[in-house]
């Protein structure tokens, strides 16, 4: 039954990256990044009463408690403080976007499996909605699109980690759950004087060092 | 006491924001930065006679081979000189109004946070806390690449925070399939530990291992500065207050190098040839030096001329390893030491011309060696030994370098890279001699406060990249050789 779960949510996860992209909005961003930290949080609370492991269900809450609540909360409280509301210009359109990630997952199906059979299905998806991750931040000029892909591309990987492994040793999921709040709070504070010393957010403005 | 390395700038770290007194900040800095550097020396002994340190604690994560212990020496050795620097450094910013007093404290809170995480990344053997321990290393210096809070300095610690994070996390991608490798291979106990996974090497899967070594080159070789992911480095190096420069460049690249070069091994080990990372790290190696090359020619600013010098080298250290054979990798080790040595030294010389010139601009800069007589003599040789002149040590690593490409056989890689060490030669001439010859007006502001430590400190640099040049102590020369063994897979 647990395996049923175990594929599908990974699927979710994929799907969630799919949503992000097709997001406009900032609110929107932050929505689907809650969303999708939700569903890892359910597979790490699914593998860990599987395996028992009382780690793995304290990592499922430290997720919710971090990556459900806080750090969601915390962007939008930054978020309330800068001007813009909705992201018109991407380098590219959404269509497009959504076309080069399908792309990408299948691109992972055929690059993923080649390693023995021992990678599997789960694997793939969650590896396809990092490179997702990566689309995303970079076709958002906003600094905030980064930070949001940023945070997308760590939920994946620790998807990744967590479904390849059945739980990773304590210690380096604690290490992971320390850099990732270290790495937002250090991009809002730097997003915060960026906005104030260029008057913006816009990351294609930061173009001062060039050659 | 091998973990009083981690100890003490942990516990240091916060003393600085405690501590009221600028005089108190400085001494601390130095006692802690001085007890680092003895430990350090001491545990070297240790390995040179028993080739590993190991404590029981904490499932003996804690762990000192040749390989690891060089590069844990040249962090504590550059971070030493570095803060006998940065007093004579943050003093002339507090007495030119560039600082502010609470700004020195954020100053020695985050660079000891920034050593204590590149220790950490050189003492472990477990990959996953290695790589925890490599993120907190960017998250630590960011604000010291934005310190002036500049706009050209922001941008750059924002380029360089996301740039590098990604990177990070591509790398710990390759961490995750490097353990699908090694399922049903390792006990838990020894998850992603390398030491296991290197003595195993021969039973991993290797579809997996090779998917975990493309995604951890790529990812630590952000971090690295390797060519076509450099792009965050000049900003950085380059907006970076000169000693945290000097850090950037001679230590943490290391660190980073440091992670492919322990994978490398798992890898090759694996696959009993060099073939398949050996293509990739001689590609990516060869691309850097050339991309370096071809902007030193063309490139307006000292500092990030000095930056893109870093990728030169970094590009020929992954060429190095990527060749694998013995004397390369010798090469490689020998020229990491020579290279930290001598940029950090360059660093430290462009902290004083910058004060004292006010400018980053090449064409600005005149007379050099007129208005700074002592450390303008050094920058002035500094340079010949970067770009590969006898009698300094980067030129004997280099030569030895040469010397193995051509003897493994491969012509035209040797060609293409003395080609390019030349067209490098010529462009640190031609941009950075201008400004020691051409004869300028005295420039405008105060003369610089005497710096006699970091002055002092400088010509201790010079010094050791001098002799090393042609005279390698024992202990040294025996140290690399156990750590071309370890990266080779004889031990």
């Amino acid at each position: 039954m647990t395996k049923i779960y175990l594929d599908l949510l990974p699927a979710l996860i994929l799907f969630s990256s799919f949503i992000l992209v097709s997001n406009k909005r900032i609110a929107s961003y932050i929505r689907t990044f809650r969303f999708q930290s939700l569903l890892i949080a359910v597979g790490a609370g699914v593998i860990g009463l599987e395996t028992g492991r009382i780690d793995v269900l304290l990592v499922c809450l430290l997720m919710v408690a971090l990556k459900v609540i806080y750090i969601p909360n915390l962007l939008n409280s930054t978020f309330a403080n800068v001007t813009y509301k909705v992201e018109k210009d991407f380098f590219f359109n959404i269509p497009i976007l959504i076309i080069a990630c399908c792309l990408l997952v299948v691109f992972s199906y055929l690059a993923i499996p080649t390693a023995d059979g021992i990678i599997n299905v789960q694997v793939a998806n969650l590896v396809s909605a990092v490179l997702i991750g990566l689309i995303f931040m970079i076709t958002r000029k906003k600094a905030f699109g980064q930070i949001v892909g940023f945070l997308v591309i760590e939920n994946g990987l620790f998807a990744t980690a967590m479904f390849a492994t059945q739980g990773l040793p304590f210690i380096i999921d604690l290490g992971m759950f320390i850099d990732l709040l270290t790495a937002v709070l250090v991009m809002g504070v730097l997003v915060f004087r960026i906005s104030d010393e260029f008057d913006s957010v816009d990351v294609n403005r930061l173009n001062n060092l060039k050659g | 006491m091998g973990l009083l390395l981690l100890l003490i700038p942990i516990i240091a770290a916060p003393l600085f924001f405690l501590l009221k007194n600028r005089q108190l900040i400085y001494r601390l800095s130095l006692v802690v930065s001085a007890s680092l550097t003895v430990i350090s020396l001491i545990l070297t002994k240790e390995v040179i006679a028993a080739s590993y340190i190991q404590y029981a604690v904490l499932g003996g994560f804690f762990y000192l081979d040749s390989l690891s212990i060089i590069v844990l020496d040249i962090i504590t050795i550059i971070g030493l000189v570095a803060s006998i620097y940065s007093i004579g450094y943050l003093e002339e910013d507090l007495g030119r109004g560039k600082i502010s007093e609470d700004q020195i404290r954020t100053y020695y809170l985050l660079m000891y946070v920034f050593i204590f995480t590149m220790i950490l990344a050189a003492t472990v053997k477990n990959m996953g806390i290695m790589w925890v321990a490599i993120e907190a290393t960017t998250l630590a210096s960011v604000f010291l690449v934005g310190f002036y809070s500049t706009k050209e300095s922001l941008e750059a610690a924002w380029k360089y925070l996301i740039i590098c994070s990604v990177g990070i996390a591509i790398a710990f991608l390759g961490i995750i399939f490097l353990h699908l490798s090694s399922l049903d291979v390792l006990t838990d106990a020894q998850f992603l530990d390398w030491v296991a996974l290197s003595e195993h090497a021969k039973a991993l899967k290797t579809p997996a291992l090779r998917l975990a070594f493309l995604f951890i080159a790529i990812g630590f070789g952000t971090k690295a500065g390797l060519a076509p992911m450099h792009t965050w480095l000049p900003g950085a190096h380059s907006q970076a207050p000169s000693p945290i420069s000097a850090l950037l460049s001679g230590v943490l690249l290391n660190g980073a190098m440091y992670g492919i070069i322990r994978t490398v091994t798992i890898v090759n080990k694996n696959l009993n040839s060099s073939q398949f990372t050996g293509q990739f790290l001689i590609a990516i190696g060869l691309l850097s030096v050339g991309i370096a090359a071809v902007i030193i020619l063309t490139q307006k600013e000292y500092k990030s001329l000095l930056a893109y010098s870093s990728i030169e080298h970094m590009g020929i250290i992954a060429l190095a390893i990527g060749l694998f054979t013995p004397q390369a990798v010798f090469g490689g080790l020998f020229h990491m030491i020579n290279h930290s040595f001598t940029k950090s030294m360059l660093f430290f010389a462009t902290g004083s011309i910058l004060h004292r010139f006010g400018t980053n601009k090449i064409d600005k800069v005149k007379g050099v060696l007129k208005v700074l007589p002592v450390t303008g003599t050094a920058f002035y040789l500094g340079l010949f030994a970067i770009a590969g002149v006898p009698p300094f040590s980067i030129f004997a690593s280099e030569l030895g370098i040469i010397v193995s490409i051509f003897v493994d056989g491969r012509f035209i890689i040797g060609s293409a890279f003395i080609l390019l060490l030349a067209v490098i030669f010529t462009g640190i001439a031609l941009n950075l001699f201008k400004m020691f010859y051409s004869d300028g007006p005295e420039p405008e502001g105060e003369p610089l406060k005497i710096n006699p430590a970091g002055t002092v400190a400088i010509m201790l640099l010079l010094l050791v990249i001098f002799t090393t040049g042609f005279y390698m102590p024992e202990g040294l020369r025996s140290l690399i050789y156990n750590a071309q063994m370890i990266i080779m897979g004889v031990k």
